[in-house]
């Protein structure tokens, strides 16, 4: 595809601004209603979901050029999807995706910043998109009794993912995600060392070649183990095997399941049995690429019939946030006794993002902690006292936020609450 | 046609460097068509910058400058309408999103005050905690809840709640020569709950059934009536996007949609229904606005509409009752059965189903009109949208104007949703309002021609029909149509916009000219 | 001679210069400066007046239109100027055309209230009146003056029950506002189905609003519609009493928001007394001494459908909101009957006028409040009149919600005897000290008559300065009242 391929859909946006809002029948006051943290920050038309699509056209219809300015506003968005669920409440059309393929063309045309240039090379030598060495990436599991997927077969993969493996906080929450598949007699190993970046975010951030190699890596890898599941703590990791990889042919019958999803599963069956209370008041996070960009992707091959009214033939279902995964987090929560949820206004497909994604870390890190303070900030409204979540990434930029403003909100992931009340912390 | 540096610099000093830029970038994304009444035409004229002020002193100094240096300006919040736009260059934009705050919300005297950047959502979310609500903009709850930003702010809840020419209570008024207005009683005591006198009113010259349309200078804070809600905060809703439903109506609410044999018939109806008052919205939807709000996606739409339009036996209204207690629930209910037994009125079934009703009822209180059943189809909408005289008069005039559009369907110009026209009453039966809603692909020459084809019919008929100057009446050429037919009202506008826009700095290609 | 040019407009026996009908027409209770009129025409037709406004216009002569007949009370309708020349509108009393359908009614100026609630009673129609007008005020006067309604519950908007109306601006160009200016004549549009029923408009001004308020100074209204509610079915009116007006406030908020009441009125015992009383000052002692400091007074009403269940309904919710706010309703309150209140105030004023009953005079002050803020200004109007030394006792207080209850009006009815000059220097002294005190303290005079006018409006210069522009549109030559409001 290229931005050309859009066009269609770009050409429907109407200018309503419902990409800015959670969806309208969810707003419940001045507070909370916003979903896009880009226009929120920059307040520009061009820096909304709709407004992308705009400029984009804009492009394609050769009123602009590639210029600093472009790349600026095209990076400062998180890629969270909030704009697409919100669009497609009232709309037939997509919103992400041309978001998404702008960015792949700025790359193609040879149009990027340098930031994320040295994420991609590090990609490249070191394997990982966040700072690290590939020879310290097996380093969080060192210690514990697992398998390695690499040299034996294996039913169950866990992907640790890039920031677990990098990021010292969140190995005990990988290692206990390890032993409660273990404790529930799950077949699974892990790659340690050789294990690949699923590349999500190299597709997120434009660079499309270099996400397709990680793809076509991993895939053989996972094929070789003979693996059935494949199971990853970190949403975007998610969201890059399950969405991504299944978008471009590559995923097969993997199953891919979020490690909230198996634990739901697995305590439903009764093979983990969270039992010690763990008294909390907590809220949970929905990332944004487990909840609303979390459901299977849909393929779909036709045209659009010809006439007024767009229909398509066959009939086209767009992804619209539907059936991401909000549930079984939740479920997995709701188990733990002594656990009270208290939602934030902003929740499952109409979240707030953490601020992580789609590189703005790495280009924009003033505007990622913004983002992540205004949750932090929903977070303790809700009156919990800590916030839990189901991604390293969230986790990290919560933590970071919190640190920056003193609050005294705790992070937590949904794995380690789990482990806890079952005893199988890491 | 670049800035001045001066100028830019100036702008820069008012909101700061982030809060202003002349970055093409920027400007196309603004210059992006708008749904409403689109065309082939892509792209609009480019502001020469955008201006993101954050207070009514900072509207002001632009303003000032504008004034000064001979360039125009123009104001909007979610800019979503076509008159959000220039029509040509040498043009500023105040994108008013920074001005963002609910002011106050009195219930005790039944008004709400807010910047140009809330939505309606956000309002009705706001004054529903309190047991109040708002008239929302038909056009939906994105857009914003100044009463003077909305073309009308007309709304789903005009039955029960009028609409903006009347809610409209104390208004701040950044005049186009930028000297700022306080009217009513905000002007004399900084009061917000009246917006008349001293002496006669310049709530008259600020709007009538319509606003300026960006061309008679700045709203930068306006309060507005709000009105009894008897139901909760919110409504108890599950479900994920776009499949919300709410499994259980609030105690003392009701929905149908009542169709009836004929026209007369049906206008005689909502005359009854005015006049015992029952109503909490009343609106004339056609079935292709029941269907486009339920449906979450455009094949659905059709399947509904069909099955819809099979089912009724001729026009109708979706009618909402809210009883203010349990008493006065079983008033409005009998009485409605009583109305509809004189009527032969029949109830549309999917929505008198409770799967459905209580979603309906949610819905069209806190989004009124959404995407689904203007935008979705097509890409955009348009039509013509009548007066506010009496139902009866709107309606036969509505009626009038629709004959067109079925020729234009048979030539596969517009989208086939049923030549039924759409017609609201507001404050009970008092007066009422009409539109023609058509959609069709903007992309389509042919299609937007047919369009304007509509358009123009329809004025034809209005002035030779006597039938009022519509609301879809803005620029000079159409106002021109109508002022030597209305008492010369283009006259006594164009006085107005001269005594008051002396320097012309308020861009008006959607207002009027002072040209003589 | 102008006068001269007049006769040949309107006929000579329309011209007068009368000694002692010029002095009537510069006469009134308010205490402005009046000044006698050269002379009076009456004008019977839109056509007269148009050329006694251009006529004006070509001879720089100062026009004040009056259309009812006296007393008058405010100063509006007495000169302001010099060689002024009185446009009497009384006699225009056709009634053009009354509309059940669309709840409508035309009229011209000279139509008193019995006369046109005659004609829509005809028609199952009723006005919403204000409080008792006298018996030859023109409807079309009240209504240009924005004088509230006593049905709040039907006051949508300030404006109203005005719709449209015609006018002979001060330039000399007639201009119907909202529904009316067009397209088609009159006719026309009601051969169209068409009713001039709304205000609004058209497009993006609404005229009316400037005309409303301007105390005649934009022009000459030449005939008026009027919004008609209906003649109820069923009708059952109730008292509550209180010394608390917080009490009664609360009451009188939750009446309105729930749409439970038609009339809907707050007295003092005072204005109460002399509202019901026959003899004076026997009657009004006894009724006074018989009452609570604050009188509720609150009609339900039912309609075509089911009016018994509507009203027994309503009867239910008000009493909830009674008990919420620790009152109670009934039938009677001292010694007065609300079914007696509820004729009085369904009519115009009994003879004499019901404010000249009790002293003979009466002026008033009065502006829009919001609830919270009226007993503040109840007391800085008590403070006053004690520091004046005029009874408080004497002081007539009525409060009446408007615009749905967004608003109250709050008028200080001062007694008087007119033939006491201590009495006229007190008041009116006691007028213009309290006035300055309440608009330091935030009452809203949007209504600003006589002395106290110019003091109002000066207080918000932005707002002089934009209506001086509007009068530069429509009387540039200020023929139209001259030294009224800030003209």
């Amino acid at each position: 595809m290229a931005l050309q391929d859009y066009r269609k859909e770009m050409i429907m946006c109407c200018r309503c601004s419902y990409c800015k809002f959670i969806p309208l029948e969810k707003i419940e006051g001045v507070r909370n209603a916003s979903v896009c943290p880009s226009i929120s920050r920059f307040n520009f038309h061009a820096y909304s979901g709709g407004g992308r699509l705009n400029f984009g056209m804009a492009m394609l219809e050769k009123k602009i050029d590639y210029s600093d300015k472009l790349l600026e506003v095209v990076y400062n968005c998180q890629m969270c999807g909030g704009c697409d669920i919100s669009c497609k409440y009232g709309m037939d059309m997509e919103v992400l995706d041309p978001i998404n393929e702008m960015r792949i063309q700025c790359v193609d045309d040879g149009h990027t910043l340098k930031a994320l240039d040295g994420v991609m090379n590090r990609l490249r030598k070191q394997g990982t998109m966040v700072p690290g060495a590939k020879a310290k990436r097996g380093e969080w599991a060192e210690g514990l009794d697992v398998k390695d997927f690499t040299t034996q077969k294996t039913k169950v993969i866990f992907h640790a993912g890039c920031r677990t493996c990098f990021d010292k906080d969140m190995w005990s929450v990988a290692q206990s995600a390890v032993k409660l598949l273990q404790k529930a007699g799950a077949d699974v190993g892990i790659a340690g060392e050789k294990e690949l970046c699923c590349g999500s975010r190299a597709y997120q951030t434009g660079y499309k070649e270099d996400f397709l190699n990680q793809a076509k890596k991993n895939m053989e890898m996972f094929k070789k183990a003979g693996a059935v599941v494949l199971v990853t703590g970190c949403a975007d990791c998610s969201y890059g095997f399950k969405v991504l990889y299944d978008k471009f042919g590559m995923k097969g019958q993997l199953e891919v399941l979020h490690i909230t999803e198996y634990l739901d599963r697995l305590i439903k069956d009764g093979k983990l049995k969270p039992e010690k209370k763990v008294a909390l008041n907590v809220t949970y996070h929905d990332p944004c690429h487990l909840g609303r960009l979390g459901e299977p992707y849909i393929h779909w091959q036709g045209k659009q019939i010809p006439g007024q009214i767009r229909i398509f033939e066959p009939a086209k279902e767009f992804r619209r946030g539907t059936h991401g995964v909000y549930q079984p987090p939740r479920e997995v929560l709701g188990s733990i006794p002594g656990i009270k949820l208290m939602e934030m206004d902003r929740k499952k497909e109409y979240a707030w993002c953490c601020g992580a994604g789609g590189g703005v870390i790495e280009t924009n890190p003033e505007f990622a902690q913004w983002t992540a303070s205004e949750r932090i900030k929903e977070a303790e409204a809700s009156g919990a006292g800590a916030i839990v979540t189901a991604c390293p990434g969230c986790e990290r930029s919560f933590k970071d936020a919190i640190k920056e403003s003193g609050s005294s909100l705790k992070v937590y992931d949904v794995v380690e609450l789990a482990a806890e009340s079952i005893g199988e912390r890491g | 046609m670049a800035l001045k540096r001066d100028l830019y610099r100036a702008l820069e000093d008012v909101v700061g460097p982030e809060n202003v830029t002349e970055d093409p970038v920027i400007l196309y994304s603004y210059a992006w068509r708008s749904g409403l009444i689109a065309t082939p035409q892509l792209f609009v004229p480019t502001f020469e910058a955008v201006t993101l002020p954050k207070n009514t002193e900072e509207v002001q100094a632009i303003v000032k400058l504008c004034n000064r240096h001979k360039i125009q300006f123009k104001a909007s919040s979610t800019g979503w309408g076509c008159y959000c736009d220039p029509t040509g260059p040498g043009v500023i934009k105040l994108d008013l999103r920074r001005m963002d705050r609910i002011i106050e919300i009195n219930e005790k005297n039944m008004y709400a005050v807010v910047e140009p950047y809330v939505i309606y959502a956000q309002l009705q979310g706001e004054l529903m905690k309190r047991g109040l609500v708002c008239n929302i903009t038909g056009a939906g709850s994105n857009c914003s809840a100044l009463p003077m930003a909305a073309h009308a702010n007309l709304g789903h809840m005009s039955q029960s709640a009028s609409y903006g020419e009347r809610n409209l209570l104390g208004v701040e008024w950044v005049a186009p020569d930028g000297e700022i207005v306080r009217l009513g009683a905000l002007g004399s005591s900084s009061q917000w709950f009246c917006g008349d006198g001293p002496g006669p009113s310049l709530r008259g010259i600020i709007r009538g059934n319509t606003v300026p349309l960006g061309g008679l200078g700045v709203y930068t804070k306006a309060a507005q009536k709000v009105y009894h809600w008897a139901g909760p905060a919110t409504f108890p809703t599950e479900g994920v996007s776009p499949d919300y439903a709410v499994k259980e109506i609030p105690a003392g609410f009701m929905v149908r949609y009542i169709h009836f044999k004929s026209e007369d018939i049906m206008v005689e109806a909502v005359r009854k229904v005015g006049e015992s008052e029952i109503g909490f919205i009343l609106m004339g939807f056609n079935p292709a606005m029941v269907s486009g709000n339920k449906a979450r996606n455009n094949e659905e739409d059709l399947e509904l509409l069909k099955r819809y339009t099979d089912e009724v036996q001729g026009p109708g209204f979706l009618l909402i009752i809210a009883g203010n207690s349990p008493d006065d629930f079983e008033y409005k209910k009998e009485t409605l059965e009583l109305i509809m037994k004189q009527f032969n009125g029949k109830s549309l079934k999917d929505v008198e189903d409770p799967e459905n009703a209580g979603g309906f009822i949610w819905r069209f209180t806190r989004v009124t009109g959404s995407l689904r059943e203007t935008c979705r189809a097509t890409g955009c909408f348009g039509g013509e949208v009548g007066g506010t005289d009496v139902f009866g008069l709107m309606r036969t005039y509505i009626s009038r104007a629709s004959k067109l559009k079925q020729s234009l369907i048979d030539k596969g110009l517009l989208h086939d949703d049923g030549t039924d026209p759409f017609v609201q009453s507001i404050e009970h039966g008092h007066q009422g309002h009409g539109e023609l809603l058509i959609r069709y692909d903007p992309n389509n020459p042919e299609s937007a021609m047919a369009a304007r084809e509509i358009f123009m019919t329809a004025n034809m008929t209005a002035v030779e029909g006597k039938f009022g100057v519509p609301h879809h009446v803005w620029s000079d050429e159409i106002h021109d149509m109508y002022g030597p037919h209305a008492s010369n009202y283009t006259k006594w506008l164009r006085k107005i916009k001269k005594t008051f826009d002396p320097n012309a700095a308020s861009e008006s290609s959607h207002y009027i000219s002072s040209k003589e | 001679m102008v006068e001269e040019k007049l006769a040949k407009i309107v006929g000579a026996r329309n011209v007068m210069r009368g000694e002692s009908e010029l002095n009537d027409y510069a006469k009134n209770f308010s205490f402005v400066n009046a000044f006698r009129p050269r002379c009076i025409v009456k004008a019977e037709t839109a056509g007269q007046i148009e050329k006694i406004v251009k006529l004006a216009n070509d001879t720089a002569t100062p026009l004040v239109p009056v259309s009812s007949g006296p007393p008058h009370f405010r100063g509006d309708t007495v000169p302001g100027t010099g060689g002024a020349v009185v446009v009497d509108l009384s006699g225009m009393k056709k009634i053009t055309r009354v509309d059940r359908t669309n709840r409508v009614a035309m009229f011209e100026p000279g139509v008193t209230y019995r006369e046109l609630m005659a004609a829509v009673a005809k028609e199952g129609m009723r006005l919403n009146l204000p409080l008792l007008p006298r018996k030859n005020k023109a409807v079309v006067g009240h209504l240009l003056e924005r004088e509230p309604p006593v049905m709040p519950k039907y006051h949508w908007d300030i404006g109203d029950p005005l719709s449209c109306l015609e006018i002979i601006f001060g330039n000399g160009e007639m201009f119907r506002t909202g529904a009316a200016a067009g397209p088609g004549s009159l006719e026309d549009q009601w051969a169209a189905g068409g009713a001039q029923k709304e205000a609004a408009g058209p497009s993006s001004a609404s005229w009316y609003r400037i005309i409303q308020g301007a105390q005649g100074t934009m022009g000459i209204v030449t005939w008026a519609s009027i919004r008609c509610e209906l003649l109820p079915s069923l009708e059952e009116p109730f008292l509550v009493g209180s010394d608390n007006l917080d009490k009664i406030m609360e009451m009188v908020h939750w009446l309105i928001r729930l749409r439970l009441v038609n009339e809907c009125l707050v007295m003092n015992n005072c204005d109460l007394a002399v509202i019901m009383a026959k003899k004076f000052p026997e009657d009004y002692q006894i009724i006074k001494d018989s009452l609570p400091t604050w009188a509720l007074f609150c009609n339900i009403a039912g309609y075509e459908y089911l009016p018994e269940k509507r009203v027994s309904g309503q009867i239910k919710d008000m009493k909830a909101a009674a008990r919420r706010a620790g009152l109670e309703t009934g039938q009677a309150l001292g010694k007065v009957i609300a079914s007696e209140l509820l004729a009085a105030v369904q009519c115009p004023s009994r003879e004499p006028y019901w404010k000249l009953r009790y002293k003979g005079a009466c002026h008033d002050i009065f502006f829009l409040s919001l609830y919270d803020k009226l007993p503040e200004f109840i007391r800085i109007m008590q403070d006053a009149a004690d520091e004046a030394g005029y009874p408080a006792s004497d002081l007539g207080i009525y409060l009446q919600p408007v615009v749905q209850g967004t608003s109250c009006h709050c008028e200080f009815n001062l007694f008087y005897n007119p033939d006491n000059a201590g009495d006229i220097t007190r008041v009116k002294e006691l007028s213009n000290s309290v006035t300055r005190k309440l608009l330091n303290a935030g009452a809203f005079f949007s209504r600003p008559y006589g002395e106290s006018a110019g003091m109002i409006i000066n207080r918000d210069a932005a707002t002089a300065a934009a209506l001086k522009k509007v009068k530069l549109i429509t009387d540039p030559n200020n023929i139209m009242n001259p030294g009224k409001l800030c003209f």
